[in-house]
Parts: structure tokens; C-alpha cells; sequence
């Protein structure tokens, strides 16, 4: 019998009287992932702003443009909104989004906790974002050097609110797990928020030491870059590349890795969405553990990777090098559980799903733009900055956004109790899906375009088919960016009058998030605590009608003796193999 | 299958641990879990041991910080091209000394506490926050020190990397008298956590403050 384990919670408990408690003060990681999902997609429909106010810069270098009056002219201006885009993209929003965001929402309700660890560290952490968000815009209005002051002191900011976040998740997994939710048991999904929030604990400390540094230097007048007061006083034709060497290092040995921050929560996601819409298990899921484990652990040391043009020891760039490649392995693995899963299923095409698919579609293409990237001579590999704007983008930009897409359309009814509009949706996909090709392919030509430019070939030809390919992107991008739209529409329509979820499981999950009411109740589980029983794919594909097994579905009396015994030990050794043979014997029951 | 077989060997030892909330502290000796009897717990009352998972997972961030500031130093001492010898004030030793005396005045309160005897335990731990401060005074003194002998944080790099070495150690140690006062302040009859576990969790905190300030030394002194 699949039945409610804590069905049926009390009535929730209000946190506490008053309108600051409830809103600013509420330290309810379920109101804070919310808030975090809110503040990055104001980041995110400002970052796709100035990206399009750039791609029309680019193609149309005089038009003017409203509230940026002399933005033709000054390309300090222009440097500075590709910075603001940078910073709003990768801080606020792929690294925000799907940690902070789903993290703090999801994660105590999948491992069976009732809050994080540490509540009142969260809220904190929170706030310190939102002052860091302000702060890096903020750098935008003022003057350079201001500005830039600013932006290094909100980073910093940002690093301690990040750090502060990855404890508590780090400490909220290993401690808060539920009865019987051994790690084994835990949903992809929570493993990589685990994995993730020990990586980012060691990356953003490094970054915060380098802000440090900066700031140290601007408000003490200490010489760790002394080159930089240097820079400031001559003509930028004189500035030599190695004079920033120190800050290279110290930043791509956050940058590198960062990538990996964005993209780990989005790798648990697509498995997680993959497997539920498969209606079967994740396909080797330990395996992929072990990959998600992997991509930390490589992500970690290939910093160097990115110091190849601005001078290393000789032997390093082959060490660094091997290490890029060696990151293809456990990127491999993932790629190859994710197509085990959809092997043979009866898949279904939610848009969700077809994020996901989506998901995995960009990042083999945005993966194999990589390999070139990966060897140590960019020269040799003939491509140039377009192609690596081209490859990062997909990869990273694109492809988290299209987990964080997924993971929203899957769990918008959770959240809200209500579903987003599917053909809407499907709508929405498909318009992006081409456009974001649209946008990033012809940007990788453009790349390999400009190198043979300097190698020789017909210039006129080359330079005029290059021109075209601008105009192409940059409509490309205007098509794209207002394709949104459509989910902006579909968002505050479904919030507002979107077709009630009935049920609290619509996805038929197997995960505990999906046994509670939705919204979830404060205390998530109520009185009663979540006792785990099992993985958390247990999709069946031989046809009985609950094709699942909730994790915390009270076993069959048969089994319910050896395995209660068991809850919280081993008793999921075998279930991989077993799980069909075990599943129609209870129905039998 | 073998293979599959030393795979689930790790799973059980996973499981093993991990059953009940994860791995123990490496460093928590003594049944890192004070009051940990809670299989059972209700809704509010939070096990301990989140808090030693927390400080030593805090520590290793800590860690990162300060490697990523000794990596700075050892590249910047081996590519600067007008690295200046550094000659460190005479104070910084007579400081080290009390900060050592420090973190063995915390041992032993520590270890007082363990066995009950509040009193002896209080005089311990009070001796160990005054000689905290006393080390931040001193630090303090030392720069005074080093800015009359004529080493400002602008005068060369080893010079800005003294200020701010021993700045940042003393921020975080200034932290640790406060996570010391509270300790022997607060009223632990309401406070979410026991008075042994705080008293632990600071300890860790004191020694691992000691031990850095022994590293970021013998780097300075070193490196000079």
C-alpha cells in the first residue's frame, strides 16, 4: 500500500505576530529559497537587458540609446555593462538560483528535516546578497574608480554570504537527515547541493581572500598589486601581461571552479527530472554520484588551465591541460547515466522534461566546443575570443538556465500549489531552444572565422560574411530575449489563476517534498517525523498503476518486519535489482 | 561479482555512519555529541552536534582564506623583483608565548568543566580570555612598534603582508573572545546548546587560532 506517511499535518503554525517577523525577519527556508528564486530573476531579466543593449551596440555601434546617453562613445561605459552583465549572470543568477534558490527550499524537504541547520545564518546570508546585489549595480552609477571599489567590496560580500550558506548546507546534510536517510537514499538532487556546497566552500574563500587583497590595497595603500597603481598612470599599450599574473591566479582558481558551482545543482536537477519523466530509476545512480563527486573534485584544480597565454612553468600547461581533458571523464559518466535513463523509457514530454532534454543537448554541444578549449594552445586550436564567448555561454549561461527552467516548471505546484500553463510552456521551450543555437553557433563560427582572418583568405569575403553573422546574432538574441516573454506571461498568469495542482503529487515523484500538502506546511512534516525506507528512484515500468514507491512508504506487512528492523541500515542493498520482483509482490499483499 | 561487492562494502560503511546524520567530527575526541541521546527527538529540540560539524566545517573555509594568503605571499616572494628582507618586532614572540599559554589555560578549563568542577573551571577560562586580549594588545603594540621603525603597509610588500596577516588573524581571533565570553556569560539553562558543547566548540576554535597564528608567523619569519 502506498500511503501518506505523514499525511494529513496539522494546521501550520504561524511563525510568529507581526508583518517584520513574517517578511523581513523570516528565517523559514522555505520563505528564503523563494525570496532567492525572486531576486534571481530580477538579476536575470536586467542581465538579459544589457546583454541585448550590447548585441545592439555591437551591430548598431551609433544608435542611441535611452537613459545611457554617450554610451556610443565611451567604451569604458560599454567595458562597464559587460562587467554589470557578468557579475549580475554569473553571481546572482547561476550560482544563486539553483543552490541558494532550490537549495534552501527543497533540501530539508527532501532529506526529511524541518529547517536547516542554521536559520537565523540563512537570513543573514540572504540579506548579505540582496546589499551585494545592490552594490555590484550600484557600481554600474558611479564613477570608475568608485565604482570599481564597490564592486570589489560587494563581491566580497557575496563570498561571505555564499560561504555562510555552503556551512549550513554542508552541516544541514550530514547532520538533519531524516530517520533511515542514509546517504545512499538521498535524491541526486541533495547530493549535488552537498557536493556543490563543499566546493563552494572552498572556492569563494579563495575569491574573498583576492577581494581582500583589492581592497586592502585601496584603503591601506598596501603593494600586494602594486602593478595596478602602475597601470593606472600610463597609456594601456605599455601594460604588460604578467604584471596581473597574482590576481589571475587567484581569480580563475575561483572562476574555473565556479563553473562547476553553477553547474553541479544542475546536473542533480536533470537527473533528478530525467529519471521521474523516465518513470525509471537514474541508470547506475551510484555512478553518478561518484561523476557529481568528480566534477568537484576536477573543477577544484584546473585553474591553471586558464593562465596558458599569461606565462606559467613550462611543465604546468600539460598537467593543467590533462586536468581539463581528465574533467570530460566524470562529465562522461553523467552523460551516460543520463542517456541509460532515457534508454527504453516511456518518456514523458513535460515541458519540464523537455528543459531537461534540452539541458542535456547543450551541454554535449557546448561540451564538445570544449575539448578544443581544453588543449594548451589556444593558437593552435585556431579560435578566438568569439568562440570561447560562444562555448561559455552555452555551456554554462544557457544550459543552467535551462535546469533552472526545468526545475521550475517541475516545482512551481509544490511551491505555489498551482501549475504552470504546459503549452505555454512547450511554446516557450521550443522559441528558446532555437534561439539560444541561433544566438551561440554562429558566435563559434565567428570565432574560427577571425582566426583564419589573421592566418590569411579572402578578407572581403570573410569580413562581409562576418558582418552578416553579427546582424544575424544580434536578431537572433532580440527573438530570443523576447520569447521570455512568453514564461514572464505564463509565470504571473499561472500565480495568479493557473489550474489548481489537486494533487500534492502531480509528477508521481518518489520523493519525500511530494508527500506533504502544497505550499508545504511551516514545519514541513509536522508532529510526525519522515522515516525513509528507501532510494529515492523507485519508478516501476511494468505497468501497475502507482508506478512508485514514495521513500517513505510504510513497506508491505510481508517485508515490513526484516525491513523496519533495518530502516536506518542496509536494507537497500539489493533493491536495485530486486525493485520489480519487490514491487509486485506488494501489490500482491 | 567483486565489483559490485567492494562497492556496496563502501555503501554499508556509508550507511554505517551515516544512518543518523553523518560523519563524527574528526577532531571531537570525546563523544562529540554532548547531549546526542536525542534518537527520538521532538520537533524543536536541536541535536548538538550540528554545531561541531559546523565548526570544523568553518574552520576548513577558514583554512582556504588564509592558504589562499600564503599562496599570494610565496608567489609574490618568488617574483617580485624588489622583495625587502622583513625584520619582525621583538613583541610578536613574547605574544606568540601568551597566546600558547592561552590555549593551555582553555585545555585545562576544558578539561575542569569534563569533570565538574565549575569553579576552577571559570578562574581557567577567564585567565584564558584575559590572555587573548592581552595577545590583541600586544599585537597592537607591535605595530606601533614596526610603524616607528619605519615600516608602514605601504612600504613593501613583505611589509603589507605582515599588517595584514596578523590584522586578519587578530579579526578572527577578536571573534574568539567573543565566542570566549559568551561561553562563560551566557545562561545556558535557555541557550539551544549544553555549556560543555559551547565550551568545546570555542576550544576548537582558540586552538585552531593558535596554530594558525604559529603558521602565519614561521611563513613571515621565513619567508622574509
Amino acid at each position: 500500500m502506498v500511503t501518506n506517511h505523514s499525511g494529513g499535518p496539522p494546521e501550520a503554525p504561524e511563525p510568529a505576530p507581526g508583518v517584520l517577523s513574517r517578511t523581513i525577519f523570516n528565517s523559514n527556508h522555505k520563505a528564503i529559497g523563494l525570496r532567492y528564486l525572486w531576486l534571481a530573476l530580477a538579476s536575470v531579466l536586467l542581465g538579459m537587458l544589457l546583454s541585448l543593449l550590447m548585441r545592439v551596440h555591437l551591430v548598431w555601434p551609433a544608435a542611441q540609446i535611452p537613459f545611457l546617453p554617450g554610451f556610443a562613445t565611451a567604451p569604458e561605459r560599454y567595458a562597464a555593462l559587460t562587467m554589470l552583465h557578468g557579475s549580475l549572470m554569473v553571481f546572482f543568477v547561476l550560482t544563486t538560483a539553483p543552490q541558494a534558490g532550490f537549495g534552501n527550499y527543497f533540501l530539508p524537504l527532501q532529506i526529511g528535516a524541518r529547517e536547516m541547520a542554521f536559520p537565523s545564518l540563512n537570513l543573514f546570508s540572504f540579506w548579505a546578497t540582496v546589499v551585494s546585489l545592490l552594490g555590484v549595480t550600484a557600481s554600474f552609477l558611479v564613477q570608475p574608480n568608485a565604482g570599481l571599489t564597490l564592486w570589489t567590496a560587494s563581491v566580497a560580500l557575496f563570498c561571505l554570504a555564499a560561504l555562510l550558506t555552503s556551512i549550513n548546507f554542508t552541516v544541514t546534510v550530514l547532520d538533519l537527515r531524516a530517520k533511515g536517510m542514509a546517504l545512499p537514499r538521498m535524491p541526486l538532487t541533495a547530493w549535488a547541493w552537498f557536493i556543490n556546497a563543499i566546493l563552494s566552500m572552498l572556492i569563494f574563500s579563495i575569491l574573498l581572500a583576492g577581494c581582500v587583497f583589492l581592497l586592502s590595497d585601496c584603503f591601506f595603500a598596501s603593494q600586494f598589486f602594486p602593478s595596478l597603481a602602475f597601470l593606472s598612470q600610463q597609456p594601456p599599450s605599455i601594460a604588460q601581461p604578467n604584471l596581473f599574473s597574482l590576481w589571475q591566479r587567484l581569480f580563475w582558481f575561483f572562476a574555473q571552479a565556479e563553473v562547476y558551482v553553477a553547474m553541479l545543482p544542475c546536473f542533480g536537477i536533470v537527473s533528478h527530472l530525467l529519471s521521474t519523466f523516465s518513470r525509471k530509476p537514474v541508470f547506475a545512480e551510484r555512478l553518478a554520484v561518484f561523476a557529481l563527486c568528480g566534477v568537484g573534485l576536477f573543477g577544484f584544480c584546473v585553474w591553471g588551465q586558464h593562465m596558458f597565454s599569461s606565462g606559467l612553468n613550462p611543465w604546468s600547461p600539460l598537467v593543467f591541460s590533462l586536468l581539463a581533458s581528465s574533467l570530460g571523464l566524470p562529465a562522461c559518466v553523467l552523460l551516460v547515466t543520463w542517456l541509460g535513463t532515457l534508454w527504453n523509457a516511456k518518456i514523458q514530454f513535460t515541458t519540464a522534461m523537455l528543459f531537461a532534454l534540452g539541458f542535456v543537448s547543450l551541454f554535449l554541444s557546448g561540451g564538445i566546443s570544449g575539448i578544443f578549449l581544453a588543449g594548451n594552445n589556444l593558437a593552435a586550436a585556431s579560435v578566438s575570443d568569439d568562440f570561447v564567448t560562444g562555448h561559455f555561454h552555452l555551456v554554462m549561461g544557457v544550459a543552467a538556465t535551462f535546469a533552472i527552467l526545468g526545475a521550475l516548471f517541475f516545482w512551481f505546484p509544490k511551491v505555489f500549489g498551482r501549475c504552470l500553463n504546459e503549452t505555454l510552456g512547450k511554446f516557450h521551450f521550443w522559441l528558446t531552444f532555437a534561439g539560444v543555437y541561433c544566438v551561440f553557433m554562429p558566435m563559434h563560427w565567428l570565432g574560427l572565422m577571425a582566426r583564419s582572418q589573421t592566418v590569411g583568405g579572402d578578407l572581403v569575403a570573410l569580413s562581409s560574411l562576418g558582418a552578416s553573422l553579427r546582424t544575424f546574432i544580434t536578431v537572433a538574441t532580440l527573438v530570443t530575449v523576447g520569447a521570455q516573454a512568453l514564461f514572464l506571461i505564463n509565470f504571473a498568469w499561472s500565480l495568479a489563476r493557473g489550474q489548481k495542482s489537486q494533487d500534492r503529487n502531480p509528477w508521481r515523484s518518489a520523493t519525500l517534498e511530494w508527500t506533504v500538502s502544497s505550499p508545504p506546511p511551516f514545519d514541513n512534516f509536522g508532529a510526525t517525523e519522515p522515516i525513509i525506507y528507501r532510494g529515492a528512484y523507485e519508478f516501476s515500468a511494468s505497468g501497475v498503476v502507482p508506478d512508485f514507491l514514495s521513500q517513505n512508504a510504510v513497506p508491505a506487512p510481508s517485508e515490513s518486519l526484516s525491513q523496519a528492523k533495518q530502516a536506518s541500515e542496509t536494507s537497500s542493498r539489493k533493491e536495485s535489482e530486486g525493485i520489480h520482483a519487490r514491487h509486485k509482490r506488494s501489490r500482491r499483499h | 561479482m567483486p565489483g559490485t561487492s567492494a562497492l556496496e562494502d563502501i555503501e554499508l560503511i556509508i550507511e554505517d555512519i551515516g544512518g543518523r546524520g553523518g560523519k563524527g567530527p574528526p577532531a571531537g575526541g570525546d563523544d562529540g555529541g554532548g547531549g546526542d541521546s536525542s534518537k527520538r527527538r521532538g520537533p524543536q529540540p536541536p541535536s548538538s552536534r550540528r554545531y561541531i560539524t559546523a565548526i570544523v566545517v568553518a574552520l576548513v573555509s577558514i583554512v582556504m582564506f588564509f592558504m589562499a594568503m600564503a599562496a599570494a605571499f610565496l608567489f609574490l616572494r618568488a617574483t617580485s623583483k624588489n622583495w625587502t628582507p622583513l625584520h619582525l618586532p621583538a613583541l610578536v614572540w613574547a605574544n606568540t608565548a601568551i597566546l600558547l599559554l592561552s590555549s593551555a589555560a582553555i585545555e585545562l578549563a576544558r578539561r575542569s568543566l569534563a569533570r565538574l568542577r565549575l569553579e576552577q573551571f571559570r578562574r581557567l577560562w577567564f585567565l584564558a580570555t584575559a590572555l587573548g586580549v592581552l595577545f590583541l594588545i600586544g599585537q597592537l603594540a607591535a605595530w606601533r612598534e614596526f610603524i616607528h621603525a619605519g615600516f608602514y603597509v605601504s612600504t613593501s610588500q613583505a611589509s603589507s603582508f605582515f599588517y595584514v596577516f596578523t590584522g586578519l588573524h587578530g579579526l578572527h581571533l577578536l571573534g574568539g573572545v567573543f565566542a570566549l565570553l559568551y561561553v562563560s556569560l551566557r545562561k545556558f539553562e535557555i541557550a539551544k546548546v549544553s555549556r560543555p558543547v559551547a565550551a568545546e566548540i570555542a576550544s576548537y576554535y582558540w586552538h585552531f587560532m593558535d596554530g594558525l597564528w604559529i603558521f602565519l608567523l614561521a611563513l613571515l619569519y621565513l619567508g622574509k
